[in-house]
């Protein structure tokens, strides 16, 4: 809708109503009434503010913007010549709803009146805030605000780049921070304008120049706080895309906590403030710090545990080694007592036989000894005859004959075992060979057949084989 | 030791991977020295890039020169930003 400033409509050439009708006037030429109706829509709308959406915007090669101005009813072409056109701070696009001012005009050559626009609002936003948000949203459209392309900061940041005003608060926050907590630091500042004509410009070229310099690692761009329109430098798209090409990261810490920039969106870390940009970068040192100690820690223990379970291992070897001559006792006993069986065994089977022994004397014993000895004698004397008649050779070979007979007999006697020194020790009752010392008790008798003879002893001591 | 040190983010990775393979593994005792050994020379490697860097406060001209800029600690509190 057109709201009319300056003079309403108004036809000062009109002649009165009562007046007596003029004579005839010859036919208007054409550029006659176009330049009465020129005179009359320019001095009628020398100065306008018409509120409209924006349509069919083209830009032209010259830099003047060629567009339309429309509501729902009607439209009005308009056009912003390019020195106007040049200080709006956003981009004019279709579809925005602005508040142009400027005056109406006659373009003769066409017929056409037009709204020459001197000045472009967008409506109910200010131009800082539409510039911001097209510069953002094509950047983002651009991928330059992914999170892909943000890097890490250095593990140890060496040499850090700052660029701020030189006598701005932010520098001394900065610089506070860094010296504080990272004494080793190198600092490198790069003075720029952080607001004002040529800011923006300073900045980018103060960013180019200090990721030029060698051995710079990170660079922290920043100001302190300050209105929308002091930390507007900080929304150019020239720094921006300088911040974007860096080859080092970029930590952006523009005014307070709460102001967002678009440095900050490209940035490859916003920091809420200078000083807690210095702090990010503090920190990655002090990471690194800990990192090693943390490393170094965990090394020597783990180096230790290697050593302590080496040492364990040689302590129980050693331990087993010293065992070792116990168990050589102990097999010496084992083998002791091997060999006490085996006797043991031994005794028992000379007892068996033994026993066997006196079995058979008792059988020969109830046997009739005087028939037997009578067969003897009569088989004797026969033998006797028979001896004569052989001669004294064959007695003499008899007799060798009887020796060895009896001697071998002998060797198969149990008691011949006996004549080896080993004695059969039985109960008193003569009924069992004692073969277990726990098998009798102290007092008792015992009975100890030796190879000659036999000994009726008495129990006074006794050791219990185990 | 013989392997060279490239930088202090390769020297910090290289300690760490070094101290997990010598707290799991069961390495011979040689190769357990072998590998503390590193790892004392890249702790020590690391610790020497933390003090490395000097203090210094430089100032970046417009012309591209570095000048000292220690003068710019300074308690003077004019704030243009």
């Amino acid at each position: 809708m057109a709201k009319l400033q300056g003079l309403p409509f108004g036809f000062d050439d009109d002649p009165p109503a009562d007046a007596p009708p003029p004579p005839p006037e010859p036919p208007l030429s054409v550029a006659a009434l176009t330049a009465r109706l020129k005179s009359l829509v320019e001095s009628g709308f020398s100065r306008v503010e018409v509120e409209g959406q924006v349509s069919g915007h083209r830009p032209h090669a010259s830099g003047h913007l060629y567009f339309s101005l429309k509501d729902d009813r009607s439209q009005i072409r308009a056009v912003m010549f390019r020195t106007d056109a040049r200080r709006l701070t956003f981009k004019l696009e279709d579809g925005q709803h602005v508040v142009a001012r400027g005056r109406v005009s006659v373009y003769e050559v066409r017929g056409e009146y037009q709204l020459i626009c001197d000045r472009l609002e967008p409506h109910g936003q200010g131009a800082l805030q539409l510039a911001f948000d097209q510069l953002k949203r094509r950047l983002a459209a651009e991928g330059l605000f992914e999170s892909v392309r943000k890097r890490p900061l250095p593990t140890l940041p060496r040499k850090i780049g700052v660029v701020t005003s030189q006598s701005g608060a932010a520098l001394q926050d900065i610089l506070r921070v860094l010296i504080a907590r990272h004494p080793s630091a190198h600092i490198v500042i790069r003075d720029a304008r952080v607001q004002g004509e040529g800011a923006a410009a300073d900045l980018t070229r103060a960013i180019r120049a200090i990721t030029d310099v060698a051995g710079v690692d990170v660079v922290i761009i920043g100001r302190g706080g300050g209105s929308a329109e002091d930390l507007w430098a900080f929304n150019d798209e020239g720094l921006a895309r300088a911040i974007a090409a860096s080859p080092v990261p970029v930590i952006s810490a523009v005014g307070h906590e709460v102001d967002f920039t678009i440095a900050d969106f490209v940035a490859d870390l916003r920091a809420a403030t200078p000083s807690n940009a210095a702090e990010l970068v503090v920190e990655r040192a002090d990471t690194f710090r800990h990192r090693i100690d943390r490393a170094v820690e965990r090394l020597t223990s783990a180096m230790r545990r290697v050593i302590d379970g080496r040492h364990q291992r040689v302590l129980r070897t050693m331990t087993r080694l010293r065992s070792y001559p116990t168990r050589v006792v102990l097999q010496q006993r084992d083998c002791q007592e091997f060999v006490l069986r085996m006797r043991h065994a031994q005794l028992d089977r000379v007892a068996r036989v033994g026993q066997r022994f006196a079995h058979l004397r008792r059988r020969l014993e109830a046997r009739d000894v005087r028939r037997v000895t009578a067969d003897w004698r009569l088989r004797l004397a026969r033998l006797d005859g028979r001896l004569r008649q052989t001669g004294q050779t064959r007695v003499q070979t008899a007799e060798a004959q009887s020796r060895e007979l009896a001697a071998r007999l002998h060797a198969l006697s149990p008691l011949a075992v006996l004549g080896r020194g080993y004695a059969v020790c039985w109960n008193d009752a003569r009924t069992g060979i004692i073969r277990s010392a726990s098998s009798v008790n102290l007092g008792d008798a015992v009975r100890v057949t030796v190879a000659r003879g036999e000994l009726r002893c008495q129990v006074t001591e006794r050791t219990d084989e185990r | 030791m013989s392997t060279a040190i490239k930088d202090f983010e390769s020297a910090i990775a290289e300690l760490e991977q070094l101290v997990k393979q010598l707290e799991d593994g069961d390495l011979p005792l040689d190769k357990s020295l072998q590998l503390f050994e590193r790892g004392v020379e890249l702790s020590r490697y690391c610790h020497e890039q933390l003090g490395a860097a000097q203090k210094r406060i430089e100032v970046l001209t417009e012309r591209g020169e570095l000048k000292d800029g220690a003068a710019l600690l300074s308690t003077d509190d004019s704030t243009r930003s």
